[in-house]
């Protein structure tokens, strides 16, 4: 080719003929989910529906069961994941992040209301006998997912209700207790058994199960809470924020003060401020850092501050103040940059001690990080017979314990079964492949919620809800469908050489081909492809491969 | 009135409405626009202009996906980009202005380019008739600062016009009852009383209407090649000048070559049978090519395609309630497409207000105007036929460059041969007159002399280290 | 400056009075004076602007140009000539249409001044 090497371009040689080829990706929003939910795939099913002959109903119900396949709560994770899907959607920069979070809680109570069953995957049925430990998130996970393999599972609870930190450490007003009770009884449809009230070291050791089992899932989660440590912290009217609210929750009654101080920064001190406040006295949390750094979702923090907690920053505290074994008060330090330490003191009755999540189990003699963590493969193994998830793992949000449940049960399965894991590894979406101008514009659907003054005066009920379904049905066609074809027809209609084709039997995500043969190079529909589905192929001349 | 032929009498501008159909325009009506092109938005603007002429209330619906304004080919309408002499002077006379932003460059000459010399072909009198646009928003990588794309500026001029730009891609349209259904890609559909396709031959959806039609034929067509090089501004004024560079070579299959300066890009534009790799192999080492870059080496181009373009009329180019515009119908073979696109969708506008939408108003009154385009194009052939004997043959080369060069040298004589390369090149003239003035006995006799005298006086000039003649000028100015 | 048409500078002429025309103008860019020669000196009958036109009536008539056009700083013309124009209004007749109108328009404006200076005399 007489072109000859191009001056000013860095050195490198831009290809001639530029050909086509159709890859998918993966999309920032699967990238960015602890649990890699598919959410591009259920948003098509819905998105695309015409394409394939649904109804809007079928179309929810396909969506759920693709939802489900990795998720099997979606209801009650759609109510308390903060979501870090959509801090990476591709449309966040145009005109606001599609709301997965609402969606995914949508086809949650869309699939409870329906009484849809999970998804099995079909005529798979196996001996070996599973154990799991702890039927919190992970353990759930975990079991749900070997079950539908075709399992026997047996759960082994040490509390009268599963659900682990789902049921414990959540308040009602955040996830409603029948919600929850629908998602998990929804689980025994399955080949899963509970047996509650056996604690792991008490009631039975791990040898006992293992030998019981040929594989065992340690999901016991850190339910125990660290302590402060200082003077007078131990003693009534001080007590953990996971022990109030899985107490508050039983109905029993925590001898909880009219002048509160939560001292902590996540979600679980956030939960337990709000719940304080529903039961009318007057709240304020105490965090060691400044507003921006606090763990807890920043929404759940301006909703606590509309219901009335106060909030006092850069503060550590040094003692609980007792008269005659009652707290009276909390002393702390103040913290500004730039000036001195100032003590100051805070008249209280109860404080509620929420730092940090800590192993509530013992004597397991396994290997742990730091002493205090269990120390596992990627994977979650421990042993050819023995796999863990979950916060027993180190702390994290309920969404990357359902991730790590899945992907032990993927392993533990693959290995029970002489099968390799799947791996699939798909590139991501370059940034900026993604065209957003082509998109028309719809912002995204409004956050739903009851009034604010209706939310102290019915504390138990939800404040956030459902979207409804015209507003499902519109926000999954705001999904910009990064890195798979969704039937724009650019690529079929600008070829000049006709290169492209649709396909005779048409799914989400898969409607043209592409005949390499008649490409032409001229790199055209990799320029109006909007999804950074197609991308240029490697090579330098026209020559067929 | 006739009804036959509209053409020719003033009595076509103020017509009874539907004589000769029942279907109309009335208050109320519907048009849809597939295709916001030259020919689109061309259709539009006059359709809206004439219809409030008429106090008729319609609504026109342009449908594109595109907005011209994305540099690259996603923007792009892939074409050379000369808006010619006679399309000038009428948009002008039409009261349709082209702003600087969107005339990247005035043309005032063309310079000839063959193995036997060079030759400059100016403007008859001394002003910049002929536009060089951008039918997009520029290449990849421009910066569009200073520039505006053509065919956006159409689409607006019609969109203030009242015409409704809708982004969406049309994917079928298919007759319901007494009406059309438009359907788009992403599942929607509107029906109207006209649908005016300007689609181009470069979109799938004649194909799609050829299917579900069985008396339509889309266009023939033939393969093109069309690339951008980016040498800066400065370099192109030294190099290219205000001048559309056309190479005339003795490649099988190549039936036309230019490259067009614009602002710091240079399109060049090959036409011909089927363009391909061997065929840009043979031109890109052509010294004559080469030679009109600077140091003599061609650079990387930054964007190319292979449009296609019509060959030959759609048959017909139309329907009931439907009308093919612009290159999806009938156009002049080669050059002024885009002056086609603005004659067929003018007079299409004018026979939907005018006089009806039946597929009988069509072939009274747009018809006439498309036949009279294939009966021209149809000589064109013919003078491009000898053109291309000219290419193969260095006889005839150096003959008509002697005579060229012979006319541009005394501005006294009649030049004959300059007008018929001139009206040749630019397409501003039907193709039928410059046949008769290549009939015409001086014209003739002239050749004929030149033939001889450029032939042998050769054996007396020493030639060029390049292996070209003495005679002829060498690269422009 | 436009990049269309001729260029002209301030005060040059472009048209003159009494010469013979074939062709009609369409200014691209610019200003042009238009002058009539009388015997008392040049009367400036109207100023142009761009998108307009002059020199229209060379096309209908083998007349002389009725008015001298000079440009009123720098200025770019666009000439269209007879054989263009009235080849296409033989194939689209409206194309006059706009012609017509402005012609109409000037005869107007040209009946009102000529009704107040005989209404003087």
């Amino acid at each position: 080719m007489a072109p000859t090497d191009p001056s000013g371009r860095d050195g490198d040689e831009q290809q001639f003929w530029i050909r086509a080829q159709q890859l998918e990706k993966l999309p920032p929003c699967q990238a960015e989910c602890p649990n890699t939910g598919n959410v591009r795939g259920w948003l098509g099913i819905i998105a695309q529906r015409h394409k394939h002959g649904l109804t809007l109903e079928q179309a929810y119900d396909r969506a759920w069961e693709e939802l489900a396949r990795r998720n099997p709560f979606p209801a009650s994770i759609g109510r308390i994941c903060p979501h870090p899907c959509e801090s990476r959607c591709t449309r966040g920069d145009k005109d606001g992040a599609v709301s997965i979070n609402a969606m995914e809680r949508f086809l949650g109570d869309w699939a409870i209301d329906r009484k849809l069953r999970l998804p099995l995957i079909e005529g798979q049925r196996h001996t070996e006998s599973i154990g799991v430990i702890g039927s919190g998130p992970a353990g759930l996970s975990f079991a749900y997912q070997m079950a539908r393999r075709g399992y026997t599972v047996t759960i082994y609870e040490r509390r009268i209700q599963p659900g682990g930190m789902l049921r414990d450490a959540i308040p009602d007003y955040r996830l409603p207790r029948k919600l929850l009770d629908a998602e998990i009884d929804r689980l025994f449809e399955l080949d899963i058994a509970v047996i509650r009230g056996v604690e792991l070291g008490k009631d039975i050791t791990l040898q006992e199960l293992r030998d019981r089992h040929d594989i065992l899932f340690l999901g016991m989660g850190a339910q125990g809470a660290r302590r402060l440590g200082i003077p007078g912290e131990s003693g009534p009217g001080v007590m953990t924020g996971i022990d109030y609210l899985r107490r508050r929750k039983l109905g029993m009654n925590m001898g909880l003060g009219d002048k509160v101080v939560v001292i902590g920064g996540g979600n679980t001190a956030i939960d337990a401020a709000r719940s304080a406040i529903r039961e009318g006295a007057a709240v304020r949390v105490l965090y060691r850092r400044t507003k921006e750094e606090m763990p807890a979702a920043a929404h759940e923090v301006d909703d606590a501050n509309i219901e009335g907690v106060e909030f006092t920053f850069r503060s550590v505290p040094t003692r609980v103040l007792r008269e005659d074994s009652l707290v009276t008060g909390i002393e702390y330090q103040c913290r500004q940059p730039g000036k001195p330490d100032e003590t100051r003191q805070l008249v209280v009755d109860t404080v509620i001690v929420a730092i940090s999540q800590e192993p509530d189990w013992q004597g397991l003699n396994l290997s742990r990080d730091g002493d205090k963590w269990l120390h596992t493969e990627e994977d979650g193994k421990l042993a050819d017979d023995l796999w863990a998830g979950g916060d027993d793992r180190g702390p994290g949000i309920a969404s990357r314990s359902v991730a790590q449940g899945r992907i032990a049960a993927e392993a533990a399965h693959a290995r029970l079964r002489g099968e390799p894991r799947p791996q699939p590894v798909r590139r991501q979406v370059d940034a900026g492949t993604v065209k957003t101008d082509y998109y028309e514009s719809q912002g995204r659907s409004e956050r739903l919620r009851r009034p604010q003054d209706e939310w102290l005066e019915q504390p138990e009920e939800e404040i956030d809800l459902t979207i409804s379904s015209e507003e499902a049905c519109q926000e999954a066609a705001r999904c910009m469908s990064c890195g798979l074809c969704f039937d724009c027809h650019q690529c079929v209609m600008y070829c000049n050489a006709g290169g492209y084709s649709p396909v005779e039997n048409v799914e989400p995500g898969h409607y043209f081909s592409l005949a390499l043969e008649m490409c032409e190079g001229c790199g055209k529909c990799i320029e109006l492809c909007p999804c950074g589905y197609l991308e240029a192929r490697e090579e330098q001349t026209l020559a067929a491969d | 009135m006739t009804s036959g032929d509209g053409l020719g009498s003033l009595g076509s501008i103020i017509a009874e409405p539907g004589s000769g159909s029942q279907k109309t325009l009335t208050d109320g009506s519907r048009i849809a626009v597939v295709g916001a092109g030259p020919a689109g938005s061309f259709f539009s603007y006059f359709l809206l202009k004439m219809a409030r002429t008429m106090a008729l209330d319609v609504t026109v619906d342009v449908y594109e996906p595109r907005r011209f304004c994305e540099r690259g080919p996603a923007g792009c309408n892939h074409c050379g980009g000369i808006v010619s002499e006679s399309l000038v002077q009428r948009l002008a006379t039409e009261g349709i202005a082209l702003p600087d932003d969107v005339v990247q460059r005035g043309i005032e000459s063309y310079v000839l380019h063959m193995d036997v010399g060079d030759v400059e072909i100016a403007t008859p009198i001394e002003e910049r008739r002929i536009a060089a646009i951008y039918r997009g928003n520029g290449p990849r990588d421009s910066e569009p600062l200073d520039t505006h794309s053509f065919d956006g500026y159409l689409q607006q001029l019609a969109h203030q016009r009242g015409a409704n730009l809708i982004r969406r891609m049309v994917i079928g349209v298919v007759e319901e009852g007494d009406r059309m259904r438009v359907h788009c890609a992403d599942g929607t559909s509107e029906v109207y009383e006209l649908v005016a396709l300007a689609s181009g031959v470069n979109s799938r959806l004649e194909e799609d209407v050829e299917e579900h039609s069985r008396q339509f034929q889309k266009p023939a067509r033939t393969k093109t090649f069309i690339c951008e090089f980016k040498l800066g501004r400065d370099v192109i004024q030294e190099t290219l000048g205000p001048s559309m560079h056309v190479f005339l070579l003795d490649i099988p299959r190549l039936e036309f070559a230019a490259l067009i300066p614009k602002g710091d890009y240079a399109t060049l534009c090959l036409l011909g049978d089927d363009i391909d790799e061997g065929l840009l192999d043979q031109f890109f080492s052509s010294p004559e090519v080469k030679n009109c870059f600077p140091g003599g080496e061609i650079p990387m181009h930054v964007c190319h395609c292979s449009p296609r373009i019509n060959m030959g009329s759609a048959k017909p180019p139309y329907a009931d309630r439907m009308v093919m515009i612009g290159d999806c119908g009938t156009t002049r073979l080669f050059k002024d497409g885009i002056g086609a696109a603005y004659r067929t969708a003018k007079a299409a506008a004018r026979t939907a207000v005018f006089h009806g939408v039946s597929a009988e108003d069509f072939k009274a009154h747009y018809w006439p105007l498309c036949r009279k385009m294939d009966t021209d194009n149809r000589i064109g052939k013919v003078v491009f036929a000898v053109g291309s004997l000219v290419q193969r043959s260095r006889f005839a080369r150096r003959g008509v460059l002697r005579m060229t060069t012979l006319e541009q040298n005394q501005s006294a004589r009649q030049r004959r041969m300059s007008e018929v390369l001139w009206d040749l090149f630019t397409g501003s003239a039907p193709y039928r007159e410059v046949f008769l003035r290549t009939l015409h006995p001086i014209y003739i006799k002239d050749l004929v002399w030149n033939l001889v005298a450029g032939n042998a006086r050769r054996a007396d000039k020493t030639k060029g280290a390049d292996g070209r003649d003495g005679e002829g000028r060498h690269g422009p100015h | 400056m436009a990049r269309l048409g001729k260029k002209y500078s301030d005060g040059e002429v472009i048209v003159r009075q009494g010469d013979k025309g074939n062709c009609m103008f369409v200014i691209q860019q610019g200003e042009v004076d238009v002058l009539a020669n009388t015997d008392d000196g040049e009367l400036q009958l109207r100023t142009l602007g761009p998108n307009d036109f002059f020199g229209e009536m060379a096309l209908f008539e083998e007349e002389v140009r009725t008015a001298t056009i000079r440009a009123r700083g720098a200025t770019s013309v666009l000439t269209v000539d007879k054989k263009s124009f009235l080849g296409g209004i033989h194939e689209d007749p409206s194309l006059a249409f706009r012609i017509v109108q402005t012609m109409s328009h000037r005869i107007r404006d040209l009946t009102e001044r000529l009704a107040r200076y005989e209404r003087h005399e």
